[in-house]
C-alpha cells in the first residue's frame, strides 16, 4: 500500500495560493477555516525568500492523534490521518499539538466553543461511506476513493506541491534536485515522518 | 481503537444511507476526463530534462473509463471544458455540471498550456456558478438608491436616452467602453455595434494595459503581440523579466519557466520591487520605476562594447541599429547608474548572461508599458532582442505577457478607437472591407457617423474619457463633449485620477453599466462626497451581464492560441449574455438587422434570440486576414479542445492525431492555432507558435519580419537582405507584401483558381476575401503574404524614433528632469489636449518632490484581478487578501513612525488621501511604495457600502489606489502612467 | 553584517571559525550556493513569517522548539507538549489521584473514621454561617463537576471509552467539556468569595506548626491544639484552595480564551494546559483528602458543613482554642442573624 505524503518544493512554490483555493473550492471549506495555507519565509529579503504551502502532513506518529481526548483520529492504510467529527469535542488539543498548525476550527474558542475540528483530509473524506453526501458535508470530497489525488496538488500552478505515494513524490523531487543541483530540503518531512531523504529543516551541517 | 481504517472494512459499509449519492459520485469520478494518480505524478515530474519529460508525456494516458454518465438516475451530469476568464495564460478547466448546477471543477492535465495547474483565481472559478454577490436584475438609480426595474423598461429607457444624446450632440457624445473579458465574438460584435451607432469612441482595457506594447512592437516588426509562447520559454537558456511579476500576474506561466530553470536556464528579474518572481531569479536587479531605458541601454552598452551583438542578424534583418548604437554609447555606466540606480557590475552581469546564454528571452508586462514613455521603453526591449538576434528564435523572442483572458483577442478584433477588427485601421478601404464582410452598405454606415472625417478619425481613449466629459468644449477635437458612457465590462477604479472621475461621472447625462459585477461603477456614481448633491438630470442603469461561463465562444491567450469555451451553465439570475444585450439594444436603436446581417440567430436565455457564437466566429474568420484569424474555424478549435493531450507541451505541436468525433486530422497543428493562422481553414495552416521564425517553412508556422513600412527609407533598404528568408521560400531575399500586382509580376497569378482570380483582382493579401493570394504565397511558393522585411530599430513615425529616456511627469528627481525632460504638450491628441512639459515643469517648480518624496507604484496581487470587483466577490479569494495595503520600506516607515499593520494615509499631489494598511517590508526600497490596484469601495477612508446596489457589494472592499493616481499619458497611445507617480505616507491618526 | 567566508584570506585558520550558524541566507548563498540551511533554521525557530491570512500564527510553519523538564532535547512545541502531557503529567496526575483514593480508603478501612471521643453535650455552636455554607457548597459543587469533567477529558479515553464505546463517550465528553468550560468561571467566582470569607480564620498561628508537627495528632496520640481551623485545614486553604485554586483558575481562564487582550498562541495554550493539569492534579488529589475528612473520615464534620452547627464536644476535641474563644465569648456562639439558635438543635 502506498504511503501518502506531501512535498512542497520551495524552489518552485510561488505563493500563488492555488492550492489553498483549490481546497476551499473542492470541499466548500468555510471562511476562516484554512486547511491549507501558504507561508513566505524571509518575505522581501533579496536572495532569502522562500514560499511553502502547508497543510496537515499526515504524520507518522501524529501528535494530534495522541492528545485527542476522545480519540477521534484514525489512520487509513495509506497513512492518511483522518478524524471523526461526530466524536470531536472541539477541545483544540490537536491544534496545540500539531507542529504545522493544521487543525482548524470554525469558531474562535471562547468558552471552548470551537465547533468541530476541520483539517486537511488528503482529500480522503472521513469515516462515512466513501463518496456519500454525509461524508461530503462533513469532510468534503473523497478524491482518493475516486482514484484521484489531492485537489491542491493537482491544481498547483508550478507543480511545487506534490501529493501522493511518498516514494513516488520523493522520486520526482529527487530527480528535480539532481537536475537543478540545489533545493534538496524536503520541507517538513523530518518533523512529520521522522524519516528523511534529507532531513527537512535540520541544517545540513548539523545533520551530518 | 479506531487507529487504522481498512478500505471497505465493515464499519464503513455499515454507515447510513448515502448509497445513491456514493454511486453517483463514483460514476461521476469515472466520467471525468482526468488523470489517474500515477499519471498525475508523472506529469508533475515534467521538466526534468527534455528526454525524460518528452517520454513521460507519451506515457500519460487518460483514465479511460466508461464514459457513461448515469442517466438512469434521472440526473443530468456533464463535463464542460472551458477556459479561465482571469488572465491571458489561458488555463483550461473542466466544469462538472449536474442538472444545470456547476458542482465541481477538475484540472485539465491534458492542457499543454497549464498541465492542470491554476493560480488562486483559476482554482476558484467555480464560484462563478454561485455568483452570490452579483447584480441579479436590471437596476436604475432613483433618488440616490438603486431600484429594480425590468429588462424591457431598462432597454427602452437606455435606448431612448442614447438616441436623444445622439440626436442632440451627435453620435460621438456617447462613449462605449468595451471589454477584454468579452470573447472574440462579442468583442467583434461590439466594434460593429459601435460603428453602426456611428462613432469611434470606444475602447477597452488594452489601452491601459499593453497599448504601448502593441504600438511599439507592431511598429518595430509587424505584429503587436507576444512573439513566442509561455511553453516556448522552456527552450530558453536565459530569461530576463523586466517589468513583469509573472508569479503573481501569470502564475501558471511559471511552470514553464521552472522547467527551463531546472535545465539550467538563467533567470534575471528587473523590477523596483523584490517580487515573488524575483524570489525565483538567479539575479535580481532593483531599478527605479520608469528608468528601464537607461537600464536597457546600459546592457546594450556592454553588449556593443564586447561585440556580443549578432552582427549577421542585424545586417540581414534589422534597420537602424546604427542610430540606436549611437544613443546607447552615450549611456556610460555612470549615467546609467545615476538614472536607474544600478551599478555597472550588475548591468554587465545581466548583459553577459543574456548575451552568452542564447537563445535568451525577454519578458515584459506593465512595468514597461504603463509610463508616459511606455512606447519607447518597449521598443528598447525589442532593440535588445534584435541586437542579440533573439527574435524569431525558439527560446528567444519578446515574451510579452498580456493581461486579461481575452485582451489579445479584443485587441485583435474588438472595440479599438483607432481601428476596425484586425488592425485594418479606419481609412476608407478598411471600412469598405469590413462593410463587405459584415454584409452592410458602406454608404449606410457612413451615414451613421457625424461625417466621413469623424468616421476616419480615431476616437478618444478609455484612459481619457474623463477629460472627454470635463474638458472645455473648444479644446476637444469633436463637436460636443461626451455625455453618455456605456461601461460594458470595464471597472472604473482601473483608470487614474479618481477624483476627476467622480466629477465626470456626476456630470454625465447617462451612465450605463453592463457587467456581472457593475457595483464599483455603481457605487462610485451613487456616492455623495461631503454631502454633495447628485446631478438630478443624470440617469444611471445597471444591466446584469452573464459571465463567460454562461456562454460559449473563443478566447485568445497571450501566446495567440485560440481556445473555445463551452457554455458551462445558463445565465444566472436575470443576466443575459453580452451578445444578446447587444442585439436587443440594436433592435431598440434601429440597426439590429444590419448588426446580424450575416450572423445566425439562435434562441438563448428564455427563448429570446441571440447571435450564435459559431456564426460570429465565422464572420471573424471571413474578415481578419491581416493577422491570420481566418483559419481558426469553430470546428478546428473545438477539435483542439477535445484533443489537448495530443499536443506537445514544449512545442505545442501535434505530432500525430485525429479528432475522433469529426475525423479532423490534427497532425502538424499548433495548439489553438496561434495566429497568424493564414488562409482559409482548408489551407490547413497550422498556426504560428513563434513569430518571425525563419527556421521553419511558412506552412510550418515559420515567418519573417513584416513588410509594413515600405521597401526603403532615405535610400536604405527596408527589406530583408539576401539569404534571409523563411525555410523553403521561393524568394530568397526580402520582398514586399503581396497584392494582385506583385502576383502578376512574379508570374504567380495563374496559380490562383478562376474563382480566386475574380475575388483577388484589385485586392491585396489582406482584402482578398477568397484567401487565394494567401494560399498561393504560402502553399505554392513558401513565402509570406505580408512580405519579408527588416525590423525597425528606428521607428521614424514615433515622437522618439530612437527610444529616449524621459523622466515621468510626477517624479522625485528634479535633477534628472533637467537632463531628461518629457515631451512637449500636444493638442488634439486622440481628440484631446494633452499635457507634458508644462505640467512637469510646474511640478518641479512647485517642489512637489519634497512634499511627496516617495515614488508610488501599483500593480497586482495573485488573488485579485483588475478592478477586482469580481474576484473580491469570491469569498474563496477574498479571504486571502482582506484589506488593501501599501508596501513601505522599514526605513521609510520608521522615519514616519509607522508600524507594520497599522493604517497609513497615502497622499498624492491630486489632494487625494487614501487610507490603507502599512505593510512594512523590504520588498520595496526606501524611495518607493507600492499599492495593489484591485480595491474599491472605500473613498478616502470611508466605506461606500451604503451606495452599493443591494446584495451586490463584494465581500472585501478597500481604498482604490487610482483615487490618488496622477496625470500622465504615453505620447503615442495615451496609456495612463500608473507605475510611476509620487506620494507621501503618514501615520493614520483617527 | 558578517564577513562572508570568501573574503577571508584563503589559508587563514579563521575561515573555519566563521560561525555558520549566524550566516543569513544571502551570505550562505554566496559562500555555498544551493544550501538553504539558514532559511530552514528560521523555520525551525518557529518564526512568524509572512502569510496573507490575517489569522493568528498563520505565518508559523513549524512551532518553535521547546524542552520540558525531563525531556532529552528540544522538539517542536506541540510535540514536546504532547510528550509532557501524555507522559509525566497524565501519569503522575493519574497515579496521584489513584493514590489519594487509596490513601483515603486505607485510612477508612485501617484507621477508621475519627469518632467524637467524649459524649455529645447537645449544646451547639454555629460553625459555619449560612453564607459561609452557601459559598462552600458553591465551591464544592462546581469543583466536583469540574473534577469529574476534567478527569473525563484527561483520562476518559483510557478508562471510560473502552467501557461505554466511542460514540457515547464522544457525546458525554463533549457535554462534560462544555459544562466544564462554563462552570469553570462560576467556580472561580465562588472561590474568590471563599477566599475572602475564610482567609481571616486561616491566618497561621504557632499552634498550627505544632499541629502539623504532630501530624494532627497522629504522632503523640493526643489532639494538638487548634483554632477555628487547624493546621491541616490551613494547608488546604492556602495551598489547595488559594494557590492551586488560583493557578487552576487562571490557567483555566486562558484555556477558555476569556482573558481579554491576550494573544492566544498555541504555546500559551500549551503552557496553560500544563499549569492547569499540574494544579488540577494536585488540588484534585488533595481535595479527595479534604472530602474524605469532611464526609466519611470525621464524625460531625459533614454536619457542620451541611447545617452549620457542631456540638461543643466536637469543637472541644478538634478545635479547642476556638472552643475556648466561644466559651470565653470572644466569638459568639451564633454569628448569623437570621438563624438564631431558636430552632431546636439537632443531635449528631
Ligand atoms: N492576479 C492577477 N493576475 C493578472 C491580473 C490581475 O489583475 N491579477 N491582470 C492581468 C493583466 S490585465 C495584466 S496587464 C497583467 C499584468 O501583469 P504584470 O505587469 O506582471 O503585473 P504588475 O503587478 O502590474 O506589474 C509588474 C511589475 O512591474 C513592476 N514595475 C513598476 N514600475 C516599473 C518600472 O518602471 N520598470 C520595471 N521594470 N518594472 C516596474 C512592479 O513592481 C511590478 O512588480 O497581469 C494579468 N494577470
Ligand atoms: N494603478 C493601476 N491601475 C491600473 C493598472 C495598474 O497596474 N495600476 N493596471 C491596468 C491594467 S493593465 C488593466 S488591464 C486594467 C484592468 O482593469 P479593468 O479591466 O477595469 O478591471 P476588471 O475588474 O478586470 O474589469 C473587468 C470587468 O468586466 C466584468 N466582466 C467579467 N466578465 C464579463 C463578461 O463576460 N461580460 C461583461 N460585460 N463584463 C464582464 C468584470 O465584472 C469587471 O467589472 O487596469 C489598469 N489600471
Ligand atoms: C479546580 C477545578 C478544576 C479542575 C480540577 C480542572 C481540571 C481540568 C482537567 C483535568 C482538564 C483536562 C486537561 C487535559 O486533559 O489536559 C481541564 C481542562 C480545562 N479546564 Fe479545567 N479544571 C478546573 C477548573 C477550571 C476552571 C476554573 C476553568 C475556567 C475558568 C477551567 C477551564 C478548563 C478548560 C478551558 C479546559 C480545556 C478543556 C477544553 O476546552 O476542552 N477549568 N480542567
Ligand atoms: C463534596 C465536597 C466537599 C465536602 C463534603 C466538604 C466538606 C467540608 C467540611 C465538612 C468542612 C468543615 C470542616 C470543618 O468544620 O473544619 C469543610 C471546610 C472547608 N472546605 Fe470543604 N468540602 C468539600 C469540597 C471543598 C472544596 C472543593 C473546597 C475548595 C476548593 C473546599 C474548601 C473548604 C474550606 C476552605 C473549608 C474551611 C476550612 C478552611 O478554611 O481551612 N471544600 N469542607
Ligand atoms: S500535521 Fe498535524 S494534524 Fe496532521 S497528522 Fe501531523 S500532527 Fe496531526
Ligand atoms: S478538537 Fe476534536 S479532534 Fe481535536 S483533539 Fe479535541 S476532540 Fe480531538
Ligand atoms: S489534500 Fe485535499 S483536503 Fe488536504 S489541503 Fe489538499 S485539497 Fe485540502
Ligand atoms: S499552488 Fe503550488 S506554487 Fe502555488 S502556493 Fe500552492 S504550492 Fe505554491
Ligand atoms: S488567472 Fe491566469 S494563470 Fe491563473 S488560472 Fe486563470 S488563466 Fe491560469
Ligand atoms: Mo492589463
Amino acid at each position: 500500500m502506498a504511503r501518502m505524503k506531501f512535498i512542497c518544493d520551495t524552489e518552485r512554490c510561488i505563493e500563488c495560493n492555488s492550492c489553498a483555493t483549490a481546497c476551499k473550492n473542492e470541499h466548500e471549506v468555510p471562511w476562516g477555516v484554512n486547511r491549507r495555507r501558504v507561508v513566505t519565509i524571509n518575505d522581501g529579503i533579496i536572495g532569502q525568500e522562500k514560499s511553502v504551502s502547508v497543510a496537515c502532513m499526515h504524520c507518522s506518529d501524529a501528535p494530534c492523534m495522541a492528545v485527542c481526548p476522545v480519540d477521534c483520529f484514525y489512520r487509513t492504510d495509506e497513512g492518511v490521518v483522518l478524524h471523526n467529527k461526530d466524536a470531536c469535542i472541539g477541545c483544540g488539543y490537536c491544534s496545540y499539538a500539531c507542529p504545522f498548525g493544521a487543525p482548524q476550527f470554525p469558531s474562535n474558542g471562547t468558552f471552548g466553543l470551537r465547533g468541530k475540528m476541520d483539517k486537511c483530509t488528503f482529500c480522503a473524506g472521513g469515516p462515512e461511506e466513501n463518496g456519500s453526501q454525509e461524508e461530503f458535508e462533513k469532510y468534503g470530497r473523497n478524491r482518493l476513493s475516486e482514484g484521484k489525488l489531492p485537489a491542491c496538488a493537482e491544481m498547483c500552478s508550478t507543480k511545487a506541491l506534490l501529493g501522493g505515494d511518498g516514494d513516488v513524490v520523493a522520486d520526482i523531487f529527487r530527480t528535480r534536485v539532481i537536475t537543478r543541483g540545489k533545493g534538496s530540503e524536503v520541507w517538513g518531512w523530518g518533523t512529520a515522518y521522522g524519516n528523511k531523504p534529507q532531513q527537512d529543516s535540520v541544517p545540513q551541517e548539523l545533520a551530518k | 481503537m479506531l487507529l487504522t481504517r481498512k478500505n471497505g472494512d465493515g464499519s464503513r459499509q455499515a454507515t447510513r444511507a448515502g448509497r445513491f449519492a456514493a454511486g453517483l459520485s463514483e460514476s461521476l469520478a469515472r466520467a471525468l476526463p482526468t488523470m489517474d494518480r500515477r499519471a498525475f505524478l508523472k506529469r508533475s515530474g515534467v521538466g526534468v530534462g527534455v528526454g525524460i519529460a518528452a517520454s513521460q508525456w507519451q506515457l500519460v494516458k487518460k483514465a479511460q473509463a466508461a464514459d457513461k454518465p448515469a442517466e438512469a438516475s434521472g440526473l443530468k451530469r456533464e463535463v464542460r471544458r472551458t477556459v479561465c476568464s482571469h488572465c491571458s495564460v489561458g488555463c483550461a478547466v473542466d466544469a462538472v455540471v449536474e442538472n444545470g448546477v456547476w458542482v465541481r471543477q477538475e484540472p485539465v492535465f491534458d492542457s499543454p498550456i497549464n498541465l492542470g495547474g491554476h493560480c488562486a483565481k483559476g482554482a476558484a472559478l467555480r464560484e462563478h456558478g454561485h455568483g452570490e454577490h452579483r447584480l441579479k436584475y436590471p437596476m436604475k438609480l432613483v433618488n440616490g438608491k438603486y431600484q429594480r426595474i425590468s429588462w424591457d423598461v431598462a432597454l427602452e429607457e437606455i435606448s431612448q436616452r442614447l438616441l436623444a444624446v445622439r440626436k442632440d450632440s451627435g453620435p460621438d457624445s456617447v462613449f462605449f467602453v468595451g471589454s477584454s473579458k468579452h470573447n472574440n465574438e462579442q468583442a467583434q460584435l461590439l466594434r460593429k455595434f459601435v460603428s453602426f451607432f456611428g462613432t469611434n469612441n470606444c475602447d477597452h482595457q488594452a489601452r491601459i494595459c499593453h497599448s504601448t506594447t502593441v504600438a511599439g512592437v507592431a511598429n518595430t516588426w509587424g505584429y503587436g503581440a507576444m512573439t513566442n509562447s509561455y511553453n516556448d520559454m522552456s527552450f530558453s537558456k536565459a530569461v530576463m523579466y523586466i517589468g513583469s511579476n509573472a508569479a503573481e500576474a501569470h502564475p501558471v506561466s511559471m511552470v514553464h519557466m521552472m522547467h527551463a530553470k531546472e535545465n539550467g536556464c538563467k533567470m534575471i528579474v528587473v523590477d523596483p520591487r523584490f517580487t515573488r518572481t524575483a524570489a525565483k531569479a538567479d539575479q535580481y536587479v532593483r531599478i527605479r520605476s520608469g528608468s528601464d531605458i537607461p537600464y536597457l541601454y546600459g546592457m546594450l552598452y556592454h553588449i556593443f562594447k564586447n561585440g556580443w551583438e549578432d552582427k549577421e542578424y542585424i545586417h540581414d534583418r534589422v534597420y537602424g541599429m546604427e542610430a540606436v548604437r549611437e544613443e546607447v554609447m552615450k549611456w556610460t555606466p555612470e549615467k546609467v547608474e545615476e538614472a536607474c540606480g544600478v551599478p555597472e557590475a550588475e548591468v554587465f552581469k545581466a548583459a553577459q548572461t543574456m548575451a552568452l546564454n542564447k537563445p535568451s528571452s525577454v519578458v515584459w508586462c506593465m512595468g514597461q508599458t504603463q509610463h508616459s514613455i511606455g512606447n519607447a521603453i518597449v521598443r528598447a526591449s525589442c532593440i535588445l532582442q534584435l541586437a542579440l538576434g533573439n527574435v524569431g528564435k525558439s527560446g528567444g523572442g519578446t515574451n510579452i505577457f498580456r493581461g486579461h483572458d481575452n485582451v489579445q483577442g479584443a485587441t485583435d478584433v474588438g472595440p479599438n478607437p483607432d481601428s476596425l477588427p484586425g488592425y485594418y485601421g479606419l481609412a476608407t478601404g478598411a471600412w469598405k472591407h469590413w462593410c463587405t464582410v459584415w454584409g452592410v452598405d458602406y454608404e449606410w454606415v457612413k451615414g451613421r457617423f457625424a461625417s466621413q472625417a469623424m468616421m476616419e478619425k480615431s476616437g478618444t481613449t478609455v484612459s481619457r474619457w474623463v477629460d472627454a466629459v470635463l474638458e472645455k468644449n473648444e479644446l476637444i477635437d469633436q463637436d460636443n463633449n461626451v455625455r453618455a458612457m456605456v461601461f460594458w465590462g470595464h471597472a472604473p477604479n482601473s483608470q487614474t485620477r479618481g477624483l476627476d472621475m467622480k466629477k465626470a461621472l456626476d456630470k454625465l447625462d447617462t451612465l450605463v453599466v453592463i457587467d456581472p459585477y457593475p457595483s464599483a461603477t455603481a457605487a462610485m456614481a451613487a456616492m455623495t462626497v461631503d454631502g454633495q448633491e447628485l446631478n438630478p438630470n443624470r440617469a444611471v442603469y445597471l444591466l446584469p451581464a452573464a459571465t463567460q461561463f454562461e456562454t460559449s465562444g473563443s478566447v485568445t491567450a497571450s501566446n495567440r492560441s485560440i481556445q473555445w469555451r463551452e457554455k458551462v451553465i445558463e445565465p444566472l439570475f436575470e443576466s443575459r449574455t453580452d451578445h444578446m444585450i447587444m442585439y436587443q439594444l440594436a433592435e431598440k436603436l434601429g440597426f439590429a438587422k444590419e448588426l446580424v446581417a450575416k450572423i445566425k440567430l439562435v434562441p438563448g436565455k428564455g427563448g429570446m434570440l441571440e447571435p450564435e457564437p459559431e456564426s460570429m466566429l465565422r464572420e471573424i474568420n471571413r474578415g481578419t486576414w491581416t493577422i491570420g484569424y481566418t483559419g481558426q474555424t469553430p470546428e478546428r478549435l473545438k477539435a483542439h479542445m477535445r484533443n489537448m493531450h495530443k499536443f506537445d507541451v514544449k512545442t505545442l505541436r501535434c505530432k500525430e492525431g485525429k479528432d475522433e468525433e469529426t475525423g479532423y486530422d490534427l497532425t502538424g497543428d499548433y495548439f489553438g492555432l496561434p495566429w497568424p493562422c493564414f488562409g482559409t481553414a482548408e489551407l490547413k495552416h497550422p498556426g504560428s507558435p513563434n513569430l518571425y521564425d525563419t527556421s521553419r517553412h511558412v506552412m510550418d508556422g515559420g515567418g519573417n519580419f513584416r513588410a509594413n513600412f515600405g521597401v526603403e527609407r532615405d535610400g536604405v533598404n527596408l527589406l530583408a537582405e539576401d539569404g534571409s528568408h523563411s525555410v523553403g521560400a521561393d524568394i530568397t531575399t526580402g520582398y514586399p507584401e503581396f497584392d494582385h500586382v506583385l502576383l502578376k509580376k512574379l508570374g504567380w497569378w495563374d496559380d490562383l483558381t478562376e474563382a480566386e482570380k475574380k475575388a483577388a483582382e484589385g485586392k491585396n493579401w489582406k482584402t482578398d476575401l477568397s484567401g487565394g493570394i494567401q494560399r498561393v504565397c504560402l502553399k505554392v511558393h513558401g513565402v509570406h503574404p505580408y512580405g519579408n522585411a527588416k525590423a525597425r530599430a528606428v521607428v521614424w513615425n514615433f515622437p522618439d524614433p530612437v527610444p529616449l529616456h524621459r523622466e515621468p511627469i510626477f517624479g522625485t528627481r528634479p535633477d534628472l528632469v533637467a537632463k531628461y525632460p518629457t515631451h512637449d504638450d500636444k493638442k488634439a491628441f486622440w481628440r484631446l489636449p494633452t499635457l507634458y512639459k508644462t505640467l512637469q515643469q510646474k511640478n518641479v517648480e512647485a517642489g512637489l518632490a519634497e512634499k511627496f518624496p516617495i515614488i508610488l507604484s501599483s500593480g497586482r496581487l495573485v488573488e485579485y484581478e483588475g478592478g477586482g470587483e469580481e474576484t473580491r466577490s469570491n469569498p474563496w479569494l477574498a479571504e486571502l487578501q482582506q484589506e488593501n495595503f501599501v508596501e513601505i520600506n522599514p526605513q521609510a516607515a520608521a522615519a514616519r513612525g509607522i508600524r507594520n499593520g497599522e493604517y497609513a494615509i497615502v497622499s498624492t499631489p491630486t489632494g487625494a488621501r487614501i487610507k490603507v494598511r502599512a505593510l512594512v517590508t523590504p520588498r520595496v526600497a526606501p524611495d518607493t511604495a507600492w499599492i495593489p490596484f484591485h480595491f474599491s469601495g472605500w473613498w478616502q477612508g470611508k466605506d461606500m457600502l451604503e451606495f452599493y446596489p443591494e446584495g451586490a457589494a463584494p465581500v472585501v472592499r478597500g481604498e482604490a489606489v487610482n483615487t490618488a493616481t496622477t496625470y500622465g499619458y504615453d505620447a503615442v497611445t495615451m496609456m495612463q502612467e500608473t507605475k510611476t507617480t509620487i506620494c507621501n505616507i503618514e501615520k493614520f491618526t483617527a | 553584517q558578517q564577513d562572508a567566508p570568501a573574503t577571508a584570506p584563503a589559508a587563514a585558520p579563521q575561515v573555519q571559525s566563521v560561525d555558520i550558524l549566524k550566516q543569513d541566507q544571502a551570505e550562505r548563498t554566496r559562500a555555498q550556493p544551493g544550501n538553504a540551511a539558514p532559511v530552514w533554521r528560521t523555520v525551525n525557530a518557529g518564526t512568524e513569517n509572512y502569510s496573507s491570512l490575517p489569522y493568528r500564527e498563520a505565518g508559523v510553519l513549524i512551532q518553535q522548539k521547546v524542552q520540558y523538564p525531563g525531556q532529552d532535547r528540544p522538539v517542536s512545541a506541540g510535540e514536546a507538549w504532547r510528550r509532557f502531557r501524555n507522559g509525566p503529567l497524565l501519569h503522575v496526575g493519574g497515579w496521584l489521584f489513584l493514590a489519594a483514593i487509596a490513601a483515603c480508603a486505607a485510612l477508612y478501612f485501617i484507621a477508621g473514621p475519627l469518632k467524637i471521643k467524649g459524649p455529645l453535650t447537645g449544646r451547639l455552636i454555629e460553625r459555619f454561617t449560612p453564607s459561609e455554607r452557601l459559598i462552600h457548597w458553591s465551591v464544592a459543587i462546581t469543583f466536583v463537576i469540574l473534577m469529574l469533567s476534567g478527569l473525563t477529558m484527561a483520562f476518559g479515553k483510557f478508562v471510560l471509552m473502552p467501557l461505554i464505546g466511542h460514540g457515547l463517550f464522544g457525546w458525554l465528553t463533549y457535554a462534560l467539556k462544555t459544562v466544564h468550560n462554563f462552570v469553570g468561571p462560576l467556580f472561580a467566582v465562588s472561590l474568590v468569595c471563599m477566599i475572602v470569607k475564610f482567609a481571616r480564620d486561616n491566618l497561621p498561628v504557632m499552634a498550627d506548626v505544632k499541629w502539623l508537627l504532630s501530624l494532627g495528632g497522629a504522632i503523640g496520640g493526643k489532639h494538638p491544639h487548634a483554632g477555628r481551623f487547624n493546621g491541616g485545614e490551613k494547608i488546604w486553604f492556602w495551598g489547595g484552595v488559594l494557590a492551586m485554586g488560583v493557578l487552576v483558575t487562571a490557567s483555566g481562564f486562558v484555556l477558555d480564551k476569556i482573558v481579554p487582550g491576550l494573544d492566544y498562541t498555541r504555546h500559551l495554550m500549551q503552557l496553560s494546559n500544563v499549569l492547569h493539569l499540574v494544579a488540577a492534579s494536585l488540588v484534585m488529589a488533595a481535595s479527595l483528602g479534604h472530602i474524605y475528612l469532611g464526609t466519611l473520615g470525621m464524625q460531625g464534620a459533614y454536619r457542620a458543613m451541611r447545617d452549620g452547627y457542631v456540638d461543643d464536644q466536637w469543637a472541644k476535641e478538634h478545635h479547642d482554642l476556638w472552643y475556648d474563644e466561644v466559651v470565653r465569648g470572644d466569638v459568639p456562639r451564633v454569628r448569623s442573624q437570621e438563624s438564631a439558635p431558636a430552632t431546636a438543635p439537632r443531635t449528631v
